[in-house]
């Protein structure tokens, strides 16, 4: 067609006199002199596989509320780097709750942070444990529901609500049926100590279910039932709340194994060592101890009629 | 054409290869067989004075010493004597040292020598024990088994065996046999489990006692194994139940209270085994340390004798488990046997917090101490 080929022509017009290589040359010598100064001065390469740049996130302020159901309890000791996102989740779990952050024995401002996000913040200066400081937030708690978690791992909103819903649905203990990897011969001494608690107290179903795995939740029956002080050694707590008639049930999965941060220092062949083992099995033992003096020398069980008088 | 050449080309490739594969496999075999040859003194050491001779030849030469035994003049022919004649020649060719294993296989071809030279038949297995051992056998109505129990222990050098009959309505009396080394002891009424075992290790004389139950037949070499682990100076011979246990998540309450209680003693290597699962074999010691009264309730004499120091181990594993014969009381999730043996680990466990404390040999680092350590920055 001429008169598209006439466009094309245009667009290809040159004014004669001037060539391309007379008006572009001087333009491109200078762009390539400052691609090559550029290039001396290495300019960073643009990494794709960097992880994209940290900003400190906008979290909505927590509300205590002024008379709340659910009390979340979270000992904290030298936790500023998780505080934060587990104050988060806690602030979403129930409208009307409270959170409780018992601070101990903390020195790296874990304390002025919870404050910072709204957790009500109790100060104590040397260290608790886990146990004692949520007997510590227990007996703050002013709501009929008690959900303990720990700062040191980041469990989903989503993930705690089971154990409150349990509790306010009339359940007494709401444990995480969480029960330890289980898979070779021989257990962890930890997930053996509590498989055989909960086979003695007569509920096997618990499993390996304890009251010293978080999240759990308790009523506030059950909390006066068991005593504050039984809460400081959870299997002696657990073994009371079963022995006591109270309704103790696993209602929920958190494989918190996986989240647990390792700790403890490296023992014999590069296994790790941690004393928290020997604390948490001396504690079944304490609950065992407690069952023997409640329910006799044999906790209980029969002897199947042996003659003990025949042998001198 | 240019097909047939292709063809006849690919043959001769094949044949080139396959010459040069036999080849190389046959250099192969050449040198495997010399290395074979020069491996054969690199056996795992059997014993100070029998490291780097095989099996074979150890085996050749007790049958050889055994024949020479049997052979020489003047003495009486007989179990006895050939026990005495081994455990001289054990002694002087240092075999009494070496692994069970291998001074089994050495007992064996011993007393098959002896029995060859003097055309005896029936023969004990000859052991190297320094000390009398005495087996103690609980039966209640176990006729139908109890012959065969007898058989195999008549098998070994024992002392003496004593069989605790209780509560028997059939003919468990009668069946056993009238043997110089068999005690019977009979008791109308049933004793309870385990009670029988206590009265038999308070009339036993032996420095080692063996227990096995009547209502299962364990093979006499198995039971040797015992014997040879109490006379080389343990206390508590169990028997290694882990290989036949499942994985953790499918074990009972019973397995885990077994494990859960040589934790708590501080011995982790002893896993699930107890005094409960027979057979097993105690020392003169032990039953002196924890009273013939504490092994009524098994995992308590197991408690105690782990508490005040003496050596447990486990030196075989004999598969119980499947044996076992199976009643209503025994089977099945929570039967009352194993309730009555969960019961039994609590009472260990209070009998050993009285001494020990409560928490036993769990440390007693506070939590504040221990949060120190865990969290400190």
């Amino acid at each position: 067609m001429p008169h598209s080929s006439g466009q094309l022509y245009v667009c290809r017009y040159q004014p004669p006199g001037q060539s391309y290589t007379e008006v572009y040359a001087p333009v491109l010598s200078r762009f390539w002199e400052e691609i090559d100064v550029v290039k001396k001065r290495k300019r960073p390469r643009i990494r794709l596989n960097r992880k994209p740049i940290q900003r400190p996130k906008v979290l909505p302020r927590l509300v205590n509320h002024p008379d709340p159901i659910v009390s979340i309890i979270i000992p904290a000791m030298n936790e500023r780097a998780t505080i934060a996102s587990v104050l988060r989740e806690a602030g979403l779990v129930h409208p009307r709750s409270e959170t409780i952050v018992v601070v101990n024995g903390s020195t790296d401002g874990t304390a002025e942070l919870a404050e910072a996000c709204g957790a009500h913040v109790i100060h104590v200066p040397e260290p608790l444990g886990h146990d004692v400081g949520r007997r510590v937030g227990a007996e703050a708690a002013r709501g009929q529901v008690l959900l303990f978690i720990d700062a040191d791992m980041v469990i989903p909103a989503r993930e705690l609500r089971p154990f409150v819903n349990a509790v306010l649905t009339g359940v007494d203990v709401a444990l995480n049926s969480y029960s330890g990897p289980v898979r070779g011969k021989v257990a962890h001494p930890v997930v053996l100590a509590k498989h055989v608690l909960n086979g003695v107290l007569q509920r096997p179903d618990l499993r390996g279910a304890s009251l010293t795995a978080v999240p759990h939740a308790m009523s506030r029956t059950a909390v006066d039932t068991v005593g504050l002080d039984a809460l400081e050694v959870p299997p002696l707590a657990l073994a009371k709340a079963i022995r006591l008639g109270l309704n103790v049930q696993p209602v929920h999965t958190v494989p918190v194994g996986k989240l647990n941060p390792a700790r403890g220092r490296i023992g014999k062949k590069g296994s790790r060592v941690d004393p928290l083992t020997a604390l948490v099995a001396g504690d079944h033992l304490e609950a065992i101890h407690w069952l023997l003096l409640q329910q006799g020398p044999r906790g209980g069980y029969s002897d199947l009629g042996r003659q003990r008088g025949k042998v001198r | 054409m240019v097909m047939v050449t292709r063809q006849k080309m690919k043959v001769r490739r094949k044949r080139r290869s396959g010459s040069s594969a036999r080849l190389r496999g046959g250099a192969i075999r050449r040198s495997s067989g010399f290395s074979r040859k020069g491996r054969r003194g690199v056996r795992p050491s059997t014993g100070r004075r029998y490291a780097g001779i095989p099996l074979q030849r150890l085996k050749a030469k007790a049958w050889a010493a055994g024949a020479r035994a049997a052979a020489q003049d003047g003495a009486e022919k007989g179990s006895p004597q050939m026990q005495a004649c081994f455990q001289a020649w054990a002694q002087a060719e240092r075999v009494d040292q070496l692994p069970f294993t291998a001074l089994l296989t050495a007992s064996l071809a011993y007393r098959r020598g002896y029995a060859h030279a003097a055309g005896l038949s029936k023969m004990w297995i000859p052991l190297p024990l320094k000390s009398r051992a005495s087996a103690i056998v609980t039966a209640s109505n176990e006729e139908q088994t109890l012959p065969a129990v007898l058989a195999e222990l008549r098998k070994l050098p024992l002392h003496e065996i004593i069989v605790v009959l209780n509560g028997c309505d059939d003919a468990s009396f009668t069946v056993v046999d009238r043997d110089p080394r068999i005690t019977r002891l009979s008791f109308p009424e049933r004793l309870g489990h385990d009670v029988g075992r206590a009265i038999g290790a308070a009339i036993a004389t032996g420095d080692i006692l063996l227990f096995t139950d009547g209502d299962m037949c364990v093979a006499a070499e198995d039971l040797a194994a015992f014997l040879i682990a109490i006379d080389r100076g343990e206390d508590l011979a169990l028997n290694d139940l882990t290989p036949h246990l499942p994985p953790f998540s499918q074990q009972d309450e019973v397995t885990r209270c077994k494990a859960f209680l040589n934790l708590a003693l501080g011995h982790p290597e002893l896993k699930a085994n107890s005094l409960t699962a027979v057979p097993n074999a105690l020392s003169r010691r032990a039953v002196r340390t924890v009273g013939t009264a504490a092994l009524i309730v098994p995992p308590k004499a197991q408690a105690l004798a782990l508490v005040r120091g003496l050596k447990a181990g486990a030196p075989i594993s004999v598969d119980v488990i499947r044996k076992n014969r199976l009643r209503t009381s025994n089977s099945g999730a929570g039967n009352a046997v194993a309730r009555m043996i969960v019961g039994d680990h609590l009472e260990a466990l209070g009998e050993v917090m009285k001494t020990e404390g409560v928490r036993l040999r769990f440390s007693t680092i506070g939590r504040s101490e221990l949060a120190k350590v865990r969290n400190a920055r």
